[in-house]
């Protein structure tokens, strides 16, 4: 399954390549989907089981995530929602 | 929606972009300037008397509806989000020194690409710098440069910048004592307000909604070998072009063109400085505007910060002219650069820590 995770620095999506949480899969940055989100900033596009959930993010670097349907998006974590 | 009709967005966002830069020029504004966000920005500044250069004295209603249409639009959306508090002295040196960049060339990375459509070949010189600066702040991105993270605020909070143009906009039309306008120079000319204020809303949603950034392009080209981001700026140069060959308001060379001067340099480093700056920033001066309009209070620093960089450029003579750079101009950009780089790399290394 693909997941989309955008992030508050392209640092963030750096660190989110190099160490994956458990169960993230073939990791690549690109400019974050126009749909997505407005900000012009960098995205990880990954694979991942169809269950996959996400809730811990110690270093506060992840926006959010989304799994890609086919006909949009639906929302596995937002931080916004944490606050 | 699809990297495709993504593109297309852009593409034709671009191109209406373009024309309407184009437009404002036969309506009124200044050669190659139908839009500049650096430009208009310094003359609103100079409207409220904050700097006496009096010859770019002028309220520019296209600021206000970049902001105000990215607003609305991001409102109707549902895509305006409220937040900021990420570094915010730090936005407002960047923005500073982005306008001392962008005032040493002369004009924004937006007015670069309507020069060089309007065959101004010394913005070749800036285009370069521009790529070069945006080169080295992606290396610092690259290497993990990071502002601190922004957080929620509140909807007024996020609101007031807005409000704000609407406040500009009552002084422009009531045109009290003491609001300036240019008697002569570039300050003098503009297409009248309301054409201006309608094509600042048509702008500012089409930016908003295309998500368009200068920057951007040659960011994410120089980070991930693809910018869709790009194809829009070339787009805008197909634009004013197009309406430039069709009206006679395309006249290439060096010598004789309109507000630019012919140091290559300076235009080079000016935009260099500009690039750099813009990326450490997250945007260039266009997307920092349609940022505010969207929400982001931390953009609305950086504007802040472009503004009172205009402010001090002009009463510390810091700007340059169609005669060429001053020295103090030159001391300002280099302090620019030493100051950009700091950030950069206390920056860094904060995010590596």
């Amino acid at each position: 399954m693909k997941y989309i995770a955008t992030f508050y620095s392209h640092f963030g999506a750096m660190r989110f390549k190099k160490e994956p949480p458990q169960g993230v899969h073939n990791v690549v940055l690109m400019p974050v989907p126009r749909d997505l989100s407005t900000s012009c900033g960098t995205s990880a596009v990954f694979e991942a089981d169809c269950g996959f959930t996400f809730s811990n993010d110690p270093q506060g670097e992840i926006d959010q995530i989304v799994k890609v349907l086919g006909c949009g998006y639906e929302v596995v974590y937002d931080s916004n929602f944490l606050r | 929606m699809n990297s495709v009709s993504e593109k297309r967005v852009l593409v034709i966002a671009g191109l209406i972009i373009g024309a309407i830069a184009g437009f404002l020029v036969l309506a009124g504004n200044p050669a190659n300037m139908g839009f500049c966000i650096a430009c208009f920005i310094r003359d609103t500044v100079g409207g409220l008397g904050l700097h006496r250069a009096g010859v770019v004295q002028y309220i520019r209603p296209e600021i206000i509806g970049l902001i105000l249409g990215a607003y609305v639009l991001s409102m109707i959306r549902g895509k305006h989000e409220s937040k900021g508090g990420s570094a915010p002295i730090t936005r407002f040196i960047l923005g500073f020194f982005v306008m001392i960049g962008c005032l040493m060339f002369l004009g924004c990375p937006t007015r670069m690409i309507l020069r060089i459509g309007g065959g101004d070949w010394n913005a070749l010189f800036g285009l370069g710098g521009f790529a070069a600066g945006v080169g080295v702040g992606t290396f610092f991105l690259k290497k993990g440069y990071a502002l601190q993270r922004s957080y929620v605020i509140s909807k007024l909070e996020s609101s007031l910048m807005p409000i704000g143009q609407i406040a500009l906009l009552i002084l422009l039309v009531a045109a009290p004592a003491f609001i300036f306008f240019s008697q002569k120079g570039p300050g003098s000319m503009h297409a009248p307000w309301l054409l201006s204020l309608v094509a600042g809303l048509v702008v500012g949603g089409l930016a908003q909604f295309s998500r368009m950034c200068t920057v951007g392009g040659f960011r994410d080209l120089f980070l991930f070998k693809q910018s869709p981001l790009l194809l829009g700026y070339i787009a805008i140069l197909i634009g004013v072009f197009a309406v430039n060959i069709s009206f006679g308001n395309f006249h290439p060379g060096f010598e004789g063109q309109p507000i630019a001067h012919t140091d290559g340099l300076w235009n080079f480093l000016g935009m260099g400085l500009a690039g750099f700056g813009s990326v450490l920033l997250g945007g260039c001066p266009l997307r920092q505007l349609i940022m505010t309009g969207e929400g982001s209070s931390d953009a609305a620093v950086a504007v802040l910060g472009l503004a009172a960089g205009a402010a001090f450029a002009h009463n510390f003579g810091l700007a340059a002219s169609g005669t060429g750079p001053t020295a103090n101009g030159q001391i300002a950009v280099a302090i620019g650069f030493v100051v950009a780089f700091i950030i950069a790399i206390v920056n860094t290394k904060r995010a590596s820590a």
